[in-house]
């Protein structure tokens, strides 16, 4: 292996055309792992946000069908160990006129237990927060914000919020007049504000069915608030109203179950990774309880139920971004075979070139073995050197994607990734070692066959051939 | 001469046969059963007009091309190796230290420096910690060898640089290099005006009657072929004669 390392660095020390293939090699690491990186941000961002607004699990009536015996349904859920919290919830559709027609996706939560199984207290603005975000539309919240406070979900849908809000849209007219029984209140995501379509303080008449008579329902609503989950889908059509105001106004009571019907009930794990295990417990312990006769203190109302983890309901979007990392990983590494295929092409002209040689050291005494290995050796200098080179540059394009994206933008005023469209101020880029792995394995095995047919081939030749010519 | 005649020869070739396979299919007779041995530190020189296997002889014989039949054997102080019957792994073994090879066209490696190329069978002969307990010995003998055919202080000269003369005594120092026991030259100077020619002849000749390597040297040139201890001429694919060395 010696004369093999002595005779590659000669060679490859005198000439640049081999380097070449070294810096496709890098380029196509360099690109494979950046996009690897953003895309990995992306999924953690997006995960990390679509959680946020929902609960680790859900237990809901199956085919949107409403489950009853709420009071037991939590009571089972608090009690099962594993789990930390538990909340009801309404899920439905609403269409509500503004300007035009639009509908949004409207959540019945209790605003003295939601904030305890899902973010909603984090994303809940203040009143300057939601008049700076309406200033500028590419801004996000800042990282620095206050503590979320939960009373404040609370506060925001209270009777008094309602009033107060009320008496200052009314205040022009002068009349003194106060509404005692103020609608109920509607916290909207920012984006349906920033569209213009609702203000702070509007009144929305909100439109749906009924699940359990399939009458049309009406209700009349105030926007007391917004949000911010920064999940751009979510921000434009959820929204949130007390769960009793909602059961209400769709008239969920449930003759046979004497109950008022509700969705599900969210709940928060102690640890997420548990959630097949607690999921096994608590499916159990519901269906106990259902078996009890109705005269049981803990008895719930049989209803056909299913629980699920937040990443099996949003599945399909997941799994859309995962499938679409690994299509872009798979043509990106056409651009790593094309550099192999440069270092096949380059070895072949240096086995042409150094025929001669190649010759002369099978008459010194080099064995084939020597000489296959000599030329694989020189392919493999390229494609590791090409591949550390592309590892070094991606890693440092990922530490310093913003500050490089801020200096394009600087130099040529094009925004490469306008912050609107992705909803995401900076740019995420995360680099995993198995996206190293992913990339580098491809690589070193591209880079290896590219060398070993050429290594073959010099193998093969006819050293007296090789020495006859000058 | 008379003493190195008695004892065994350092190569005996028996029966050399070797056959191309032309294009059209005919087989072409280039060696037709050569007999020869080469004593310890004998010049031996070949003659023969061009074309009739003088080169196909001594590619059989540096085991860098297989004959059709016959038999050839190496001989040192320790140990017989006799071909057919070698693995591709001694054959190259034997290639490194047995034999140095001179060819006409010099074939130094023009990526290396002088020096480089002539420690060059040494370096691909030994491994990574054999190369790191020999190398200094090693370059020092190639320096002296260096010194030896007139080209000191030439070390670090490229190849590319030098006449075709000075290429030539880098190529025998190269050859030299790991003291093989025969060294087999292919018209060395073919390819030289007969000045330098002249003075290569000298100088191998000198060589020979220093380090005692036996040498079997194929040449056209009449003057090197008077020097040589024995003068075999090749007719036909085989030795028509052992002339005198003198006439
Ligand atoms: N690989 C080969 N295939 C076919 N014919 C060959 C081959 N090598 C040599 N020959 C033929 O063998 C003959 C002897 O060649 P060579 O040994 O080179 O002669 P010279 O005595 O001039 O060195 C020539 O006629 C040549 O054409
Ligand atoms: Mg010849």
């Amino acid at each position: 292996m010696q004369y093999q390392s002595f005779l590659s660095k000669r060679y490859l020390k005198r000439r640049w055309a081999p380097w070449a293939a070294t810096l496709a090699v890098a380029l196509g690491v360099f690109s494979l792992l950046s996009v690897l990186a953003v895309m990995e941000g992306f999924k953690v961002e997006m995960k990390e946000r679509i959680r946020g607004s929902l609960s680790h699990l859900v237990v809901e009536g199956i085919a949107t069908r409403q489950l009853v015996g709420e009071d037991s349904l939590l009571d089972a859920a608090r009690t099962t160990p594993g789990v930390e919290a538990a909340s009801p919830f309404i899920e439905t559709l609403a269409i509500y006129r503004s300007a035009v027609l639009d509908y949004c996706i409207l959540r019945g939560v209790d605003p003295s237990s939601e904030a305890e199984v899902s973010d909603f207290d984090l994303y809940l603005l203040s009143e300057e927060e939601i008049e700076q975000l309406l200033a500028d539309p590419y801004m996000m919240l800042p990282e620095d914000r206050a503590p979320p406070d939960a009373a404040r979900v609370v506060e925001v849908f209270s009777l008094e919020r309602r009033r107060q809000l009320l008496r200052s849209r009314l205040r022009g007219d002068d009349v003194g007049f106060v509404e005692e029984a103020p609608p109920q209140g509607l916290v909207v995501g920012i984006e349906s504000l920033r569209s213009g379509r609702l203000a702070i303080g509007d009144t929305v008449q909100l439109s749906s069915y009924s699940p359990v008579t399939f009458e049309p329902r009406i209700g009349k609503f105030i926007i007391v608030g917004a949000f911010q989950s920064g999940v751009y889908e979510q921000d434009q059509r959820w929204a949130y109203s007390d769960i009793r105001a909602l059961q209400q106004v769709l008239d969920l009571w449930d003759e046979d179950a004497q109950d008022m019907g509700i969705s599900g009930i969210a709940l928060r794990l102690t640890d997420y990774s548990q959630a097949e295990e607690v999921k096994q417990r608590l499916y159990l312990e519901i269906s106990r309880r259902m078996d009890l006769p109705a005269s049981d203190e803990g008895s719930i109302p049989w209803r056909s139920m299913e629980i699920n983890t937040w990443e099996s309901q949003r599945d399909n979007l997941l799994q859309a971004v995962e499938i679409e990392k690994r299509i872009i990983a798979a043509m990106m590494l056409l651009i790593v075979a094309f550099a192999a295929a440069m270092i096949f092409l380059i070895l072949m002209l240096l086995v042409i070139e150094k025929s001669r040689d190649l010759g002369v050291l099978r008459a010194l005494g080099a064995t084939r073995g020597g000489v296959i290995q000599l030329v694989l050796t020189q392919g493999m200098i390229l494609c590791i050197s090409g591949a550390v080179l592309g590892l070094i540059g991606g890693w440092i394009l990922t530490e310093n994607i913003n500050e490089a994206h801020d200096a394009i933008y600087r130099a040529t005023g094009m925004r490469l990734f306008p912050p609107d469209i992705y909803y995401l101020e900076r740019i995420p880029a995360v680099l995993r070692w198995q996206d190293m792995v992913l990339v580098c394995a491809p690589t070193l095995i591209f880079g290896f066959l590219g060398s070993l047919f050429p290594a073959l081939w010099a193998g093969r030749r006819d050293p007296i051939r090789a020495l006859h010519h000058e | 001469m008379n003493d190195s005649q008695q004892s065994l020869p350092v190569l005996s070739a028996r029966g050399l046969h070797r056959e191309f396979l032309l294009a059209n299919g005919q087989p072409l007779e280039v060696l037709r059963g050569v007999d020869l041995d080469i004593h310890e530190a004998e010049m031996v020189a070949i003659v023969g007009l061009s074309g009739v296997g003088k080169s196909t002889l001594l590619h059989c014989l540096g085991l860098l091309d297989t004959p059709s039949s016959g038999q050839i054997i190496y001989r040192d102080d320790e140990q017989v190796f006799q071909s057919p019957g070698l693995s591709e792994a001694q054959r190259c073994a034997l290639r490194n230290r047995f034999i140095g090879f001179v060819f006409q066209f010099f074939h130094l490696l023009n990526d290396l420096d002088v020096l480089e190329n002539v420690m060059l069978p040494a370096i691909v002969g030994s491994s990574k910690s054999q190369w790191r307990k020999t190398r200094h010995d090693v370059e020092a003998y190639a320096r002296s060898l260096l010194e030896s055919v007139g080209l000191q202080g030439r070390e670090h000269q490229a190849p590319g640089t030098l006449s075709g003369g000075e290429r030539q005594r880098v190529a025998i120092a190269r050859a030299l290099i790991n003291r093989p026991l025969l060294l087999l030259c292919d018209e060395p100077t073919g390819n030289l005006d007969s000045h330098t020619s002249n003075k290569l002849h000298t100088l191998l000749r000198e060589l020979h009657e220093q380090l005692g390597t036996s040498i079997l040297v194929v040449t056209h040139d009449p003057d090197l072929a008077d020097r040589a201890d024995r003068r075999l001429a090749m007719i036909d694919g085989r030795f028509e004669a052992e002339l005198n060395p003198l006439g």
